[in-house]
């Protein structure tokens, strides 16, 4: 890679991203839009891929351009209404916005973008020659081929010299580029009467040669020579403003606005593809003799722009000219030379840009926003981090005080008012961390339309490529949650969707064959549940089939026909989560290798969360996921097994009983407890964690509830609930046993927190071993 | 990544002198290099790691990051001695990952600078591979220095526990 501006680099990866991401959305709405939405939509794919060709363009990423070029061209086609929306020009252009996002991601890893596949190219040339495919262009493709060759004829003429840049489906960029000459052209305004200010001049030159920098570059796509001239005679005269002699202010100021009005005529003129040229040169080699401190000998202009104009030579003195004959030469597109003065039909254009005018609001809508005082900032994820961080190591100190206050109020012969003002600030530095905590905690919330809104194009596809319709129906995309909780359930939600579509909806005739609506619908939906958030997936396919999975399962020795009777719909279902388990008689490109499914449990677990499947044969399948809001800090239950501590997560905590010596009994050599109507199996944590045995009553039993298992946790003591701060246990010296992560304790000391699917898991397998 | 680790740097770099930290376990002295040490610490108490390797004494809390601490003494095979007042936890970076681990030691001795050409190759003993993780051995005028590699050392949690003390 060339020596890039790595800042610039990075702005440009962040928001080309973001807006491959719209894009993407925006295709896939498209699809699907009708009438003026879809023209609406249509103008945002395009605005998106001329912004990312534009930066591209600027950073001279060649690969980028070019392709993100050719798949305008074509999206301007879709625009103008000139081919229809069809699945195979969307899926082009869906495969162009994937190949766009790879080169944004190449670039991001540090790599040269590849040039993006010919063939994809010619495909894109040939939708926006109006010659592609076979049944998608057809009904308006002899429409197209006749405006075509009508553009082609006007643009070869058009500007001449620039066949390549402004070739006949390239028209439209021109719309584009105007709009934004004219928002430059709109920004000189305060720059230019900052100048005549003494206070202002040096900031307002300042501004005035950015603006001018941002003029020069635009005015380069027109590659008028006159606009250019301007442009760049602007760019030099600003920085010699910040020491202007004072006398000749007034000349120069004059000749900058009229440097302004010129090329805002130009602009205007541009809205309806035509050129202007002026007899420039005496006015821009006046202005540049007295930007370099030189008095010239002009006349009076009494501060008048369009007296010096005329003046300076480049408009005719004419008192009362305006309509016959227009102070400005215009050429038609079809003129023969741009430099041809054409002094005819200078009304009609004067009706056509007031026309334009209309058009000209809605573009400058859009960038008034931009102008807005910023509401949101940008912060590097890691000084997040950093923040989070800090605050966790303040929530173990909190502890500590809260710890040490404790103990100033048990401790006897301490005055109790001292006590008691231990206490009270020991409970103010309390309330305040919460509220500190939540606050950092929030500033890493995001919505989960982050998510959400990429998968409607996961499940096109899908529907695509099975030949099956397939509805997505989104739900609660605004619900925020934490960034790794964001990050964490991408891939697992992918393959949920991705199982819904491929297995879960059926192919459209037996869906009609079942009396279903021929259209599958999958919903998506999300909600806050406390401090939890719940994600749940339903579809209206065929379900999930108890004897299937129970044969699959039995076959790959994951439980006993015996055994298998006895579970419940519920944990026979929940074989699908294990690695390797596939009932998919074909492996098809989407799914069915038996993966999926286990990333997707194993995610969850990550996250502290759980998942939960329920379906019914024939009426289809909702896979619940429970995942606490955020993965850094959480309520837990500190208990001891044989004088060690360990923290359970309260999220999985159903109640602690002290079950009674006669509630305890054993089946098939697995201890259980009856509490109320239920028989839970027991788990003693001491099996578990390699210590000696001890017997399970006079202790607690914690009762856990994981997915669709139960079981009570037998541990020696307990300590107390606690906010824990978790610390990753990520060295592989540490990992493998059945921890999540570690805490620090109100001491100082490690406190390893229970990973209580995984301590359930091996439990089942020893109940599985025993029956 | 491929920024030589501290210890590469140190031991393989073409300075002359190497600049080590000695410590002792059971009867031997071994250094490493000083580059490599982020700290060396008093004995502190350590939460026990079930289900972690045999030599994995557990795990500490370094100011607010969990490390996992090795005892030695269990890795080299030697017996298993009681932690006296000169017991140290020296936590090292390692790998090209910047993994940060304690190792017990029994004590520390002192920092000193070594010529290169009074280090010998590790000495190959027959049909032992165990001397995988012992760069060299200096030879003092009163007594033997081993060299040991922390990247190899700590290298793999299934490293067989090879005894080290006879190699040497």
């Amino acid at each position: 890679m060339n020596d890039m501006d790595a800042g610039l680099l990075q702005d440009f990866l962040t928001e080309s991203g973001e807006l491959i991401e719209q894009l993407d959305q925006d295709l896939v709405t498209l699809e699907s839009a009708e009438g003026d939405d879809q023209s609406e939509v249509c103008n945002a794919c395009f605005r998106a891929l001329h912004t990312i060709k534009g930066a591209a363009g600027f950073l001279g990423l060649e690969a980028v351009t070019e392709f993100a070029h050719a798949a305008e061209d074509a999206l301007n086609k879709l625009r103008k209404g000139e081919v229809a929306v069809t699945p195979p020009v969307m899926d082009l252009l869906l495969q162009s916005a994937d190949v766009v996002r790879g080169q944004i991601e190449q670039l991001a890893a540090g790599d040269d973008p590849q040039r993006g596949d010919p063939a994809l190219i010619e495909q894109l040339h040939a939708v926006a020659n109006g010659t592609f495919g076979d049944a998608g262009a057809a009904p308006t493709q002899t429409d197209a081929e006749g405006q075509q060759s009508d553009e082609a004829s006007g643009a070869s003429g058009d500007l001449p010299g620039v066949p390549l840049e402004l070739g006949p489906q390239k028209m439209d960029l021109i719309e584009f580029m105007a709009a934004d000459l004219k928002e430059y052209v709109n920004q000189l305004d305060d720059a230019i009467d900052g100048i005549g200010n003494d206070a202002t001049r040096e900031e307002s030159a300042d501004s005035l040669a950015e603006i001018a920098d941002n003029l020069v570059k635009t005015a380069d796509f027109f590659e008028l020579d006159d606009l250019t001239k301007l442009t760049q005679l602007l760019l030099d005269v600003a920085p010699k403003l910040h020491d202007a002699k004072h006398d000749l202010l007034d000349d120069i100021v004059v000749r900058v606005k009229a440097c302004r009005s010129l090329i805002d005529e130009q602009a205007d003129a541009l809205e309806n593809v035509r050129a202007l040229s002026w007899p420039i040169d005496t006015f821009t080699q006046r202005l540049a003799t007295l930007a370099d401190g030189t008095a010239v000998e002009a006349g009076d202009h009494g501060n008048d722009v369009a007296k010096v104009l005329e003046i300076d030579g480049v408009t005719e003195v004419k008192p009362e000219a305006s309509d016959d004959a227009g102070p400005i030469a215009k050429i038609e597109p079809d003129a023969d030379s741009a430099a041809a003065p054409a002094n005819a039909e200078a009304a009609k254009p004067e009706a056509e840009q007031r026309s334009g005018e209309d058009r000209r609001q809605g573009d400058r809508r859009q960038s008034a926003g931009a102008a807005a005082p910023e509401q949101t900032i940008r912060v590097e994820v890691g000084r997040l981090e950093e923040l989070l961080n800090l605050v966790g190591q303040l929530v173990l100190s909190k502890n500590r005080i809260n710890g040490v206050a404790r103990d100033v109020r048990d401790t006897a012969g301490i005055d109790p008012d001292f006590a008691e003002r231990v206490g009270e600030a020991a409970g103010d530095l309390d309330r305040l961390t919460g509220e500190l905590q939540l606050g950092v905690m929030r500033t890493r919330m995001q919505p989960l339309a982050k998510l959400f809104d990429r998968y409607p194009r996961v499940v096109r596809d899908i529907a695509r490529m099975a030949d099956k319709k397939i509805n997505l129906e989104v739900e609660g995309k605004e619900t925020e949650v934490d960034k790794s909780v964001l990050e964490a359930l991408a891939d697992p939600l992918v393959h949920i969707l991705r199982n819904s579509a491929d297995h879960g909806i059926e192919p459209t005739e037996d869906r009609r064959g079942a009396g279903k609506d021929e259209t599958g619908t999958i919903r998506l939906v999300a909600e806050h549940q406390g401090s939890h958030v719940r994600v749940a997936i339903t579809d209206d396919g065929k379900g999930l089939n108890r004897e299937v999975l129970a044969a699959k399962a039995i076959e790959r020795g994951l439980t006993t026909p015996d055994a298998c009777d006895k579970l419940s719909d519920n944990e026979v279902f929940r074989f699908i989560f294990e690695a390797g388990f596939s009932t998919a008689k074909q492996v098809s490109n989407l799914s069915g290798r038996g993966v999926g499914m286990d990333v997707v449990r194993t995610n969850i677990a990550k996250l502290n969360g759980t998942i939960n499947i329920e379906s019914k044969w024939g009426e289809g399948t909702t896979i619940e996921i429970l995942i606490p809001l955020t993965v850094a800090i959480m309520p837990a239950m500190v208990v001891e097994s044989k004088g060690e501590q360990y923290a359970i997560p309260l999220q999985t905590i159903l109640e602690i009983v002290r079950p009674e010596d006669q509630a305890i009994s054993s089946v098939q050599g697995q201890r259980v407890v009856r509490i109320r109507d239920t028989v839970l199996p027991l788990v003693d944590l001491r099996d578990r964690l390699m210590q000696p045995p001890a017997d399970p009553s006079q202790r607690f039993a914690v009762v856990v509830k994981v997915g669709g298992t139960m079981a009570g946790l037998v541990v020696d003591r307990l300590i107390g609930q606690q906010e824990i701060v978790i610390k990753p246990l990520d060295d592989s010296y540490t990992q493998g046993g059945p921890f999540s992560g570690a805490t620090i304790r109100e001491d100082g000391q490690v406190c390893l927190i229970l990973d209580v699917v995984d301590v359930l898991k091996s439990a089942s397998a020893q109940l599985a071993k025993a029956a | 990544m491929s920024e030589p680790t501290p210890t590469d740097a140190a031991l393989h770099s073409d300075s002359d002198i190497l600049q080590l930290v000695s410590f002792e376990i059971g009867p031997e002295e071994y250094a490493i290099p000083i580059l490599a040490v982020q700290e060396i610490n008093r004995m502190m108490s350590i939460t026990r790691v079930p289900n972690a390797p045999e030599s994995v004494e557990g795990v500490i809390n370094l100011r607010g990051r969990i490390i996992p601490v090795v005892d030695l003494r269990k890795k080299f095979g030697m017996d298993v001695s009681e932690d006296s007042a000169d017991t140290r936890i020296i936590v090292v970076e390692v790998g090209d990952e910047g993994r940060v681990l304690g190792f017990m030691v029994d004590r520390v001795n002192q920092v000193l600078r070594l010529g290169r050409d009074i280090v010998d190759p590790a000495p190959s003993v027959s049909g032992a591979t165990s001397a995988d993780f012992i760069d060299g051995v200096g030879k003092l005028d009163d007594r033997l220095l081993i060299l040991l590699n922390l990247d190899r050392l700590f290298a793999d949690t299934e490293l067989p526990e090879t005894e080290i003390a006879q190699a040497a």
